[in-house]
């Protein structure tokens, strides 16, 4: 027992050499998600090693603490999206100094009055808004001021193999895939890729998942017109719009032209192992695919990668669902150190977006997005769009994840066919409008 | 010590068993100072906490405010919530799921396993070591078994060509999946406390049934399970009481879904209160949860004080 | 443990396919655990490509090198080590206390108060989770160690099973003390507690099982990670296998997490049976 003691404390010693160095630098906590990769880049400072959202951002983290010995910042990693956490700290008063919110949660923490506003602090550092894209700088805006510094814009993407879209007959003679035009089509397309290859068109993830239902209905709303948040108070989702898109992915679920149980990991391995033609993810994983089809050996390599967002199902408006990731930072009393601490965290990261774009995100500042380096990257030209079609929902909206859960379980028993559809979004309208009528 | 111990059989041998002099029982308040410290923390962080919710649960409150006073507007709300209800349905659904299995399995295996020899002991070794692990761990080890791709159910069906059941994100398996896991972690109690029952039923009553030629089946029947009958009670009602309680196990390897089918009452709460930031209805239906376990556990008392009475 | 030798006749068969039943339970038990172990010694990649390799060479220590190296694990099972030798130590000593009292004293009001305390095994944590939250937050105390222990200490599991523990000991033994008017707490001391270590050790080990298995209170109270107990500590990590380091790093950060409480039982697993049984009884 005394032995296991003395070793607890030995062990315990060293990790507090580890994580806190001099006591002059000023501590700022930092918390995240984009999940944790420290076996391989939790010493790494050397950013353009990194690859993917989680080796970039550590990375970054790591450069920051090295290049500014002064400051230290320590990295709490929590479970994607994290807000549980995050909800539960700031009703116990110990939040972190600065946390990753997309944008679609920032009013939610924003009206309680729980986050700082940015606008000083970013011009003591020289950043100011007109630097940021008009996706980002909407994003971060709530009520005129800004509540977090804007790291990218993302959206969900087609990330094709194509080495089964040649299989299947889906490439044109220039060599870019063929796309659907209409649901019909994309029905055709999936049977043909399907009788070709043998297997799905779709790699999903539907195992318990609801935010990618969710981003999907957004997505074919607005392409249909479909102003189903007119008033951000009341939802309009028992539409024959949404009938329209339910039934379409319930058909391709019927038909077999998805993958079934696979969660978010299994999802990525199943697409990176070839197993179905089109996987639908976001602009994070662009970097990672890439890196795969440039592997030797891999289901990518043999041939390519591409990727599109999404086809234009609909007559209505070019559009697909959008959001981004910041930085916001608590409202707490600091000394001044502190503050210009943040600041600078802050100006780092939005001197280094160029990096955090090399992760498939759009970059947030027009300087960046208009570079010749950025155009450069891989991919860049076929998803460039994404900046134009890119539509988050009105800002007004509150509860943005609490209602994705809803909106995406009620799609999922649709598509999977455990209840009806009309059942299931008479269901999904007024359960959002019930959570939305008791904030 | 020893001639002091002995004393009051000498000095009043008819006293000492029923009735005690007044003077050492009478109540006094220094005698209190031995509860106080339990009393504290019992009313401070339960009794306290208890009051707090059932007031929190009449009024609209979100985590960072606390709101009007609504009467019955939470409850009203809660039963109306169809979550809500299939959340209570999904815990009596497991209860019914976990209870009987365990019960049973477990009676199972210490009649299996009451015998003197080196392998039993390996074996209920091997049967209890799953209950020291936490709960994240269990559902680490399960979701490892059940995921597509690396899963170990999913490969030993691929050796036959087979595709394995999709026990996390089926709608019809997934509390199934739940359950598995949860009677594969919670085995080894119900299992001790029968074989510590069957330790206590009198060897000559086995050695007479061997005299008359009873059959095992014979002995089983007519010796040995009514001897145990109150603690396969007692089990049945334990673990009813701890089954009601779920959350870790469908938080995280369901996270509730596929479309709440595995959400328990607990996950309710905590998702209401803590995600939602609805404080108010989550206090209600914690309230609720409250009443469920109350009844359980009066049954318990119930069934063990009748029990006691008889023995 | 005793085991009667039921001698039956003609038990042969019968016998070979219940041990055929037994066995195949105890390979359900074992497999993942197994298979656990073999994918943790997996590099990542070869997993990915192909499950099966589980079964071929090469296997490598590459993940539980990074584990010691990278891996939180340890903290986390350092603060769960604190939190539930807090929790039991406190405990013990307040429901030995309080089951004295109760079994063998009287004050005004202890009939009462004893059914009110009863009252409370009928309450579950989650009932009052909500409640607790708000006012340990006005109180600063999540993120503490205190925070984690302090509401395991309002249970009445303890209380209830000394009073009773106590209430089974023959009241000679302490009467003539009390006649010769020793000071209470010195029986309680000198006389009674050290009759109580059986009961003690029962009432011990559950609380460090539940304590160290407890998983929702500091899900939400413990939020920074190095205040993380292992339960909630493992489960930050699992959720999303692709957003971390891969299944085989995983898996071993699961061996490191869940070896501890094996090895403590395989040690200590007579007491541990003993003890469980014990409450069996009672």
């Amino acid at each position: 027992m005394k032995m296991k003691k003395v070793l607890f404390a030995a062990v315990s010693a060293g990790v507090m050499m580890l994580a806190g160095p001099s006591l002059a630098a000023t501590e700022l906590t930092v918390q995240r998600f984009f999940g944790a990769c420290d076996a391989d880049f939790g010493k790494n400072t050397d950013v353009g090693k990194a690859v993917g959202e989680c080796g970039i951002i550590t990375s970054l983290i790591n450069k920051f603490n090295a290049d500014n010995p002064d400051v230290h910042v320590s990295v709490a990693t929590v479970e994607w999206p994290g807000y549980d956490q995050l909800t539960a700290q700031f009703a116990s008063g110990d939040a972190p100094d600065i946390v990753t919110i997309h944008e679609s949660a920032l009013s939610d923490y924003q009206s309680k009055g729980l986050l700082m506003p940015l606008d000083d602090l970013l011009k003591s550092v020289g950043v100011t808004s007109d630097a940021f894209t008009d996706a980002a700088r909407n994003g971060a805006t709530k009520d005129g001021k800004i509540y977090g510094l804007p790291i990218d814009s993302w959206t969900m993407l087609y990330h094709i193999n194509m080495d089964l879209f040649k299989q299947a007959g889906l490439v044109n003679a220039d060599g870019t895939p063929i796309l659907p035009k209409s649901p019909e089509e994309l029905l055709a397309q999936a049977e043909q890729f399907k009788q070709k290859t043998g297997k799905p068109y779709f790699v999903q993830n539907l195992a318990n998942e609801t935010a990618l239902f969710t981003r999907n209905l957004y997505t074919y709303l607005f392409q249909q017109d479909s102003d189903f948040f007119a008033d951000p108070k009341h939802v309009k989702l028992n539409t024959p719009e949404a009938k329209k898109v339910v039934e379409m992915y319930k058909a391709i679920f019927d038909k077999g032209y998805t993958t079934k149980d696979l969660d978010y990991g299994g999802a990525i391995n199943a697409f990176l192992a070839g197993e179905g033609g089109v996987q639908l993810n976001g602009t994070w994983v662009v970097g990672d695919n890439n890196a795969q089809s440039e592997t030797k050996g891999t289901a990518l390599n043999k041939g390519g990668y591409a990727v599109y967002p999404y086809p234009q199902l609909f007559a209505g408006a070019h559009a697909q669902y959008a959001d981004g990731h910041t930085w916001a930072v608590s409202q707490k009393d600091r000394t001044p150190e502190q503050t210009a601490a943040i600041g600078k965290f802050l100006k780092f990261f939005a001197d280094n977006d160029f990096d955090w774009s090399r992760t498939g995100h759009l970059p947030a500042y027009k300087a960046i997005i208009t570079s010749d380096a950025f155009k450069a990257l891989p991919h860049r030209n076929t998803i460039a769009a994404v900046a134009d079609l890119g539509r988050p929902l009105p800002s007004a909206v509150q509860r943005q994840f609490a209602i994705q859960d809803i909106v995406g379980e009620e799609m999922s028993a649709a598509i999977t066919g455990q209840k009806d559809v009309d059942a299931a979004l008479a269901d999904m309208e007024s359960r959002v409008n019930e959570l939305l009528a008791n904030i | 010590m020893a001639d002091r111990l002995t004393m009051p059989q000498t000095a009043m041998p008819a006293a000492s068993v029923r009735a005690p002099s007044v003077d050492i029982y009478a109540p006094q308040w220094r005698n209190f100072m031995f509860v106080a410290p339990f009393l504290f923390f019992f009313t401070t962080l339960l009794v306290v906490p208890l009051l707090w919710g059932m007031w929190l649960s009449f009024h609209k409150a979100d985590t960072f405010s606390s709101g009007n006073f609504v009467g019955f507007g939470n409850y009203i709300r809660l039963f109306h919530d169809k979550v809500f209800l299939q959340s209570v349905w999904n815990t009596f659904y497991f209860v019914l799921l976990t209870v009987p299995a365990l019960a049973l399995i477990g009676l199972f295996l210490a009649l299996c396993l009451n015998r003197r020899t080196r392998t039993a002991a390996v074996l209920r070794t091997l049967f209890f070591s799953s209950s020291v692990l936490s709960v994240t761990i269990v559902t680490l080890i399960w979701r490892i078994v059940f995921i597509p791709n690396v899963g170990l159910l999913s490969t030993i069906y691929g050796w036959f060509g087979a595709t394995a059941p999709a026990f996390i994100s089926d709608p019809s398996l997934a509390m199934i999946g739940i359950a598995i896991a949860t009677v594969w972690w919670c085995i080894g109690l119900p299992m001790m406390l029968f074989l510590s029952a069957l330790q206590q039923i009198p060897q000559d009553i086995y050695e007479a049934a061997a005299l008359d030629n009873a059959s095992r089946w014979q002995t089983l029947r007519s010796i040995t399970l009514p001897s145990i009958k109150r603690t396969f009670i007692l089990v049945v009602i334990v673990q009813i009481v701890l089954q009601f309680q779920l959350f870790g196990q469908a938080w995280l390897m369901t996270r509730g879904g596929p479309n709440n089918l595995t959400k328990p009452i607990v996950l309710y709460i905590y998702d209401t209160a803590f995600r939602r930031w609805d404080l108010g209805m989550g206090a209600a239906a914690s309230e609720v949860l409250f009443i469920l376990i109350l009844i359980a556990a009066m049954a318990q008392y119930l069934v063990t004080r009748n029990n006691a009475d008889r023995t | 443990m005793r085991a009667p030798a039921i001698s039956i006749k003609g038990r042969a068969f019968g016998d070979r396919v219940l041990l055929a039943l037994v066995i195949l339970l105890s390979i359900v038990m074992l497999a993942p655990v197994l298979w656990v172990i073999g994918l943790s010694l997996k590099e990542n990649a070869e997993l990915m490509a192909n499950p099966n390799s589980v079964f071929q060479a090469p296997y490598t220590l590459k993940n539980y090198i990074n584990t010691i190296g990278t891996s939180s694990v340890f903290i986390w099972v350092f603060n769960s080590i604190i939190v539930s030798g807090g929790l039991t130590l406190g405990t013990l000593i307040l429901s030995s206390l309080a089951g004295y009292g109760f079994a063998r004293l009287n004050f005004p009001g202890r009939n009462i108060l004893f059914v009110v305390v009863l009252f409370g095994l009928a309450v579950p944590e989650q009932a009052v989770l909500v409640a607790r939250h708000q006012i340990f937050s006005l109180l600063n105390f999540h993120n503490t160690y205190h925070g984690l222990i302090l509401p395991g200490l309002s249970a009445s599991f303890g209380v209830f099973l000394m009073t009773q523990y106590f209430k089974a000991i023959p009241k000679e033994l302490d009467e003539a003390a009390m006649l010769d008017n020793a000071s209470r707490f010195r029986i309680f001391w000198k006389v009674l507690l050290p009759l109580t270590v059986p009961a003690q050790a029962t009432l011990g080990i559950f609380t460090f099982l539940g304590a160290w298995n407890d998983y929702l209170w500091p899900l939400i109270s413990a939020t920074k990670k190095d205040m993380y107990t292992l339960t909630v500590g493992m489960a930050s990590t699992q959720t999303n296998f692709a957003q971390s380091e891969g299944i085989g790093f995983l898996m071993a950060q699961a061996v490191f997490a869940g070896a501890p409480i094996l090895i403590v039982y395989l040690f200590f697993q007579k007491y541990i049976v003993t003890a469980v049984s014990g409450a069996a009884v009672r």
